[in-house]
Formats: C-alpha cells, sequence, structure tokens
C-alpha cells in the first residue's frame, strides 16, 4: 500500500480521502451484494470496473496491471468454483471478484497515506464510545503501513543472501529467516516506540 | 538548543555520600537474561558529560545502556543490585526516566514509524502535554538544527541510511533529553555520516551521554570510558587509557582474553 500510490490529477486523486472510501466501499458492497444466478451481473460488474477506471488520468493500462497483478487469485477462484458450481457462477463469481479488487484498489492507487490516516483518525470519534481511541488507532494503522516496507526489505535481504549461497527457491529455507528478521525487527521497533514515551 | 538551568527537575541520588546526583551508578549489579548471565557485579559511577562503552560483540555493553535505560523490562531478565540513572531507578520508575532520557539505536530502519519525516519526529512528543503550536515549533527547530527542514515532507523511508541516522537523532532530542543513550548509532553508517551523528551526540547542548561504540575514535572524543569484558568492567577512566588497554587485548591474541584489571569497586569517572 505504501508503495501503490501514484501521483496524479485525476478525480480520484482529487477527491477528499474520506469521501472518496464512502463512495468507493459502496461501489463495492454493490457489485458484492448482486445475486449469482444472472449472466448480466457478471457485465455489471465489468463495467463498474471499467467507469470507474475510464476517467481521465487513470485509464485501462493501470487497469490491466492490477488485474495482472491478482492473476492467481482469480485463476483459482474461477477454477474452484468451475469445478463446484458451474460455468455461470464461476464467471459472474470471478468478474464479481476482480471488479471488487481492482475498485477497492483506487482508494491506494489515488490517496496518499497520509492523508488517509488523517481521513481514518477524523472518521473514528464516533468509536469512542467504544472505547477506541483515534489517535492511538491511526498510530497503530502508520506502524503497520511503515513495517511493509521494512519487511520487504528483509525479505529481499533473505533471498540475497540465500542466491549468494547458491540455495534456490526453497520456501522452507526463506521463511525461518525472514521469520527471524521479522521478530527482531518487531522487538527493536517495541524497543524504540518505548524509548519514545509510546505506550 | 540550550535548556535554561530551571526546567531541569531536582534530583534526589538515593544515597548523596556515594553517588553523584544526575549521573549512572550500578552497584553489584548482576543481569541475567533467561538462563543466561549477562553482567555479573558490575559497579561503576559515571558523572562524566560523555561516556564511551566499548567491549567485543557479546560483552554485556548493550545489555549495560539497555539497564540504564530501563529498557530490559521484567519479561526479558531479571536485575539484581542497584542502578541509579539521573536519580531514579530505571526499572521501577522507567516511565519517570523515559520523559528525561532518549534512546538512539543502530539500525535506523526500526526507530522510524510515521511515513514522513515532520510525522516522525512529532511522534516524539505525542506523549506530551503541549498546544499543537508549541510541538510544531519544536518539530521544525530540531528538524533545522539536524538539517532535515528540506525534507520534512519526504517519505521516511525513502531517505538515505546517514539521513535516517539523523532523523532518529532528531526524533530522540526533540524531547530535550538530560541523558542520551546511544548503542552503536555509527553502525550502520559511512565515514561522513559517523562523524556528522557523532557530531551531534557529542555537541555540548545540555544532555549527557552514554554512547556504547566499536568507534575507538568516537570513545576517545568522550570525557570517560568503560571497557566491558565478559558481563565485568574490566576497565574505566581516561578514554585514551581505557582505549589503549583494549587494543593491547586486541594485539594479545595468544591470551585471547580481555585481562581483567578491575578496577577498584566503587570506582568513579
Amino acid at each position: 500500500m505504501v508503495t501503490l500510490y501514484r501521483a496524479g490529477t485525476s478525480i480520484w486523486h482529487r477527491l477528499p480521502a474520506g469521501p472518496k472510501a464512502v463512495l468507493l466501499a459502496v461501489v463495492v458492497l454493490a457489485v458484492s451484494v448482486l445475486p449469482a444466478a444472472h449472466w448480466w451481473v457478471a457485465g455489471a460488474a465489468a463495467a463498474a470496473a471499467l467507469v470507474c477506471y475510464g476517467v481521465p488520468g487513470i485509464g485501462m493500462r493501470c487497469l490491466r496491471e492490477q488485474l495482472w497483478a491478482t492473476r492467481w487469485l482469480l485463476l483459482v477462484t474461477a477454477a474452484g468454483q468451475l469445478v463446484l458450481q458451474g460455468p455461470r457462477p464461476a464467471a459472474v463469481n470471478t468478474a464479481r471478484v476482480a471488479a471488487v479488487i481492482t475498485v477497492a484498489a483506487l482508494l491506494a492507487l489515488t490517496t496518499r497515506v497520509t492523508d488517509l490516516l488523517d481521513a481514518i483518525e477524523r472518521a473514528l470519534p464516533p468509536l469512542q464510545r467504544l472505547g477506541v481511541d483515534p489517535a492511538r488507532a491511526a498510530l497503530l494503522l502508520s506502524i503497520t503501513l511503515t513495517a511493509i516496507p521494512a519487511l520487504a526489505r528483509t525479505a529481499a535481504a533473505v533471498r540475497e543472501a540465500q542466491r549468494a549461497r547458491g540455495i534456490r527457491g526453497s520456501l522452507r529455507l526463506f521463511i525461518v529467516p525472514f521469520l527471524v528478521g521479522a521478530l527482531k525487527h518487531a522487538d527493536e521497533l517495541g524497543d524504540a516506540l518505548t524509548a519514545r514515551g509510546i505506550r | 538548543m540550550t535548556r535554561p538551568p530551571t526546567t531541569r527537575p531536582p534530583t534526589t541520588p538515593l544515597a548523596p555520600t556515594t553517588q553523584p546526583p544526575a549521573g549512572i551508578g550500578f552497584e553489584n549489579v548482576h543481569v541475567r537474561l533467561g538462563e543466561t548471565p549477562v553482567l555479573r557485579d558490575v559497579t561503576v559511577h559515571l558523572a562524566a558529560r560523555t561516556t564511551a562503552v566499548i567491549g567485543d560483540n557479546g560483552s554485556g555493553k548493550s545489555t549495560l545502556a539497555r539497564v540504564a535505560g530501563g529498557l530490559v523490562g521484567a519479561s526479558a531478565g531479571t536485575v539484581t543490585g542497584t542502578v541509579r540513572v539521573l536519580g531514579l531507578d530505571p526499572q521501577r520508575e522507567a516511565d519517570r526516566l523515559r520523559e528525561r532520557v532518549a534512546f538512539v539505536f543502530s539500525n535506523p530502519d526500526t526507530q522510524i514509524v510515521m511515513p514522513t519525516v515532520a510525522e516522525d519526529v512529532a511522534l516524539s512528543l505525542r506523549s506530551r502535554r503541549l498546544p499543537r503550536a508549541q510541538k510544531a515549533a519544536l518539530v521544525d527547530a530540531a528538524l533545522s538544527r539536524f538539517g532535515l527542514s528540506d525534507l520534512a515532507g519526504h517519505g521516511s523511508h525513502d531517505l538515505s541510511g546517514g539521513q535516517k541516522q539523523l532523523l532518529a537523532l532528531c526524533g530522540a532530542f526533540v524531547r530535550d533529553p538530560e541523558l542520551v543513550i546511544a548503542d552503536e548509532p555509527t553502525a550502520y553508517l559511512d565515514a561522513r555520516n559517523a562523524r556528522r551523528v557523532a557530531g551531534h551526540l557529542l555537541a555540548d547542548t545540555g544532555h549527557r551521554l552514554l554512547v556504547v561504540t566499536h568507534d575507538l575514535a568516537l570513545a576517545r572524543r568522550c570525557e570517560a570510558a568503560v571497557l566491558v569484558a565478559d558481563g565485568r568492567v574490566a576497565a574505566v577512566g581516561d578514554p585514551a587509557d581505557v582505549v589503549a588497554r583494549y587494543e593491547a587485548s586486541l594485539r594479545d591474541e595468544a591470551s585471547g582474553e580481555i585481562r581483567a584489571e578491575v578496577a577498584p569497586a566503587g570506582s568513579r569517572w
């Protein structure tokens, strides 16, 4: 998510983060609740994605990239549904999943992380009655987001070290050093937060 | 940034006859992390403004710094003996101590929490009850002091290693600490950035410094030095002497150990 954001001037970029998140959530929800029993639903889902990406400044190339990034997920969805439920639900549900993922991705593609966090911090106060501290929740999200590039670096370092020693493509040999690195990162991050007076 | 002397809270040393106020004191301190003894019977008093802690990897020097800063919690290990830092017990009064102590670690990546530079510095003031405008002014002043003003809006993870460590320093110093504890702050840096970071740490801006380091040049620039070997204080005193002793032990590979010419108990520097 940190690396997804692309600078731009499209309508999606210009919308404030809060209303944009709500609008995209409505589209996603609408596509999700349509019945799987009709072929036209597949068309409607595809149309929703095409309209959302069709605005000037985003474009079909971006949509293609998003679909390509989720190809394995879509393939597994399509294959599973085809075997278990037949061709029509498979087509409808796969189109629906593809539309939901790509439309939701627009939020990350067109919103700066800080803008998103500000929106979240503004939106959370109603939850205060339920015992949620908005500043704390936003902080938690920030930490999660900044942990992603750090963990990606750990993963890259582990892969590089293994390649240097001639080990290739073993998940088991990757997982252990990666987890050790991730846990060490968590420990150090905890110390750094404690040391800066965050409880 | 100079601190008006009146803002420093009065310190009440536990035993004023044997301990300088506002310094770091260890009396018969033993530390175990899990089952492993890491520090054994450490007694040392440090009142110098800047003190370096040197020694081999695994000698216990980082633990010494972490205990002083109250970062060895009840779950991680057991600390016995008496520790006093700025007149406080780091294990029991950790929260009060942290208001006055700042940390810098070696890996800048794990110290940076927020997505942009200015936000990350502001995070250090989160627990302070100050008006928004005052916090913003403190952040601006700290950024300009560390030469980061132009990067205020930048993504903090897009910085170079040297800039990240300067950001970590900025996050530490914005709290205007009385004591800065730095654990190998220059370990990940090139010579230029190491020198820059060392300059900021050693500058006399009204803070004390306890720096754990493998950089013997940095150790020599401090006012006092402690040599830790095998969980014990092997030497304490003038940095030139302490570093010379460490270097002698490095040359003396045949014995393979630092001869424990232990400073007399209660030694002070």
